[in-house]
């Protein structure tokens, strides 16, 4: 049977026409790439932050 | 020696270096044509999905296809449309902005945008309905169902595809028991998204089989009596507001229509909008009886009276003609007769002189009396 109160919880108030600007914003997903170049970038800067570490060691 | 054109990123434009690898951001090539690749595969199974009127499958396709590729401008424009088709303007509007922003010349959203911008009447529709929307939703969390029905069945008024208010609408229908109407108002939902997959569920709660739900796809839903007129009476008694005057029968055909052609043409193109509701005629008839009262008088005023003024005239000029005729007839005549009388007048006053002289003493005979004898005045009457 139809629980009503969940049922009625999954409809989400619709945008109005001066709240276009927000969802053009908020529409900007993230592609495959985009996660692949932070994924990158994360690496990139794991890796610095080790030869920084590393550097200090040397130094030491 | 020619020299080579270096190969470019497409994910960023940078130059992609010989192993492989971009310059701006670090991605392998293949890695983004596969990406791009898989992008087109699921925006062709989008594709087929809204030419087959699954919508809610073509959104799903759709944004996958994005996930591979936002800057798939195709699938944006599609996935926009058909947002768009199915009643959420604003989303619509969002995908198509976003489209433009990644490719601004020979892109169908510009155009879309265009023509939606264009018709402020349409944008105007588009914000009563999601405020009217977001008003029933309110009413229902609040327990106000027959509000809230009331406020659905104007909102599809203003747009007879809008999908998530017929879902609405037949869950407060489940609510309320009115499971006839939950189904009416289902069906309406499978014609225009065949296979919505709330609609199904609601259906199959209901204890519809497979079966009934093709059935159901295959009716027609134009006289269901969904949107009689009895509501716009509920609604001007409950708000005194009256919806605004969208006919859903023009609407729902022409956005059909356009719908197909717009994906036939070249899959992405824009939905006209601007569709004139009709009039309805029968509501302005006091007004048609009033109209035609005044431009009656005016014509009487205007066109009728001048000319029986002029009619009126002419004749009074006659009749004045006639009567200084007339006047100058008995002129000529009093004159005359004055003369007459004139002439007896004098001939009368001569007679009166003549008589005058006549009264003068007669001869003296007396002589002759004594003088003559009675024989001689015998013979003198004789004789004369």
């Amino acid at each position: 049977m139809i629980n009503f109160e969940e049922e009625l919880k999954r409809f989400q108030p619709i945008l109005e026409v001066n709240q276009a600007e927000e969802a053009i914003y908020s529409n900007d997903l993230k592609d495959i790439s985009d996660i692949v170049m932070q994924m990158t970038q994360e690496i990139k800067n794991a890796n610095m932050n080790a030869g920084g570490q590393l550097n200090s060691i040397v130094r030491r | 020696m020619a020299t080579r054109r270096p190969v470019l990123c497409p994910n960023c434009g940078a130059p992609v270096r010989k192993n492989g690898y971009c310059s701006g951001c670090y991605m392998h090539l293949s890695v983004i044509k596969k990406a791009y690749n898989t992008s087109n595969y699921h925006y062709n199974v989008g594709y087929d999905k809204a030419m087959a009127r699954d919508l809610s499958g073509a959104i799903e396709s759709l944004n996958m296809a994005l996930r591979y590729n936002k800057r798939n401008v195709l699938a944006r424009n599609l996935i926009g449309l058909i947002h768009y088709e199915m009643g959420e303007v604003v989303v619509a509007l969002s995908h198509w902005v976003m489209s433009v922003n990644y490719q601004e010349t020979n892109n169908d959203a510009t155009r879309f945008l265009k023509e939606l911008k264009k018709d402020a009447i349409e944008l105007e529709n588009v914000d009563q309905l999601a405020k009217k929307y977001n008003m029933a939703l309110d009413y229902a969390y609040r327990g106000e169902y027959d509000l809230a029905i009331i406020q659905l069945k104007s909102t599809i008024a203003l747009n007879a595809h809008f999908v998530k208010g017929y879902l609405l609408l037949a869950l407060l229908y489940i609510k309320l028991e009115n499971y006839e109407k939950a189904r009416v108002t289902l069906r309406r939902v499978l014609k225009i998204d065949k296979a919505n997959p709330v609609a199904i569920h609601y259906l199959h709660e209901m204890g519809d089989t497979d079966e009934n739900i093709i059935h159901m796809r295959s009716e027609s839903v134009e006289n269901d009596g969904l949107l009689d007129d009895d509501f716009l009476e509920e609604a001007a008694a409950t708000k005194g507001d009256i919806p605004l005057v969208v006919t859903n029968v023009t609407r729902d055909n022409s956005l059909k229509n356009l719908f197909r052609d717009i994906i036939d043409k070249s899959k992405t193109k824009l939905v006209k909008t601007g569709e004139f509701g009709e009039i309805g005629f029968a509501r302005y008839s006091g007004l048609y009886v009033l109209v035609g009262l005044v431009l009656g008088v005016f014509l009487l005023y205007f066109a009728v009276v001048p000319a029986q003024k002029k009619k009126l005239k002419a004749e009074n000029e006659k009749i004045i003609k006639t009567y200084s005729e007339e006047l100058a007839d008995k002129n000529t005549q009093i004159s005359e007769l004055e003369k007459q009388i004139d002439q007896i007048n004098t001939d009368y006053a001569k007679e009166k002189e003549k008589e005058k002289k006549n009264k003068n003493p007669l001869p003296d005979y007396s002589s002759f009396e004594h003088e003559m004898s009675d024989e001689d005045i015998n013979d003198l009457i004789n004789g004369e």
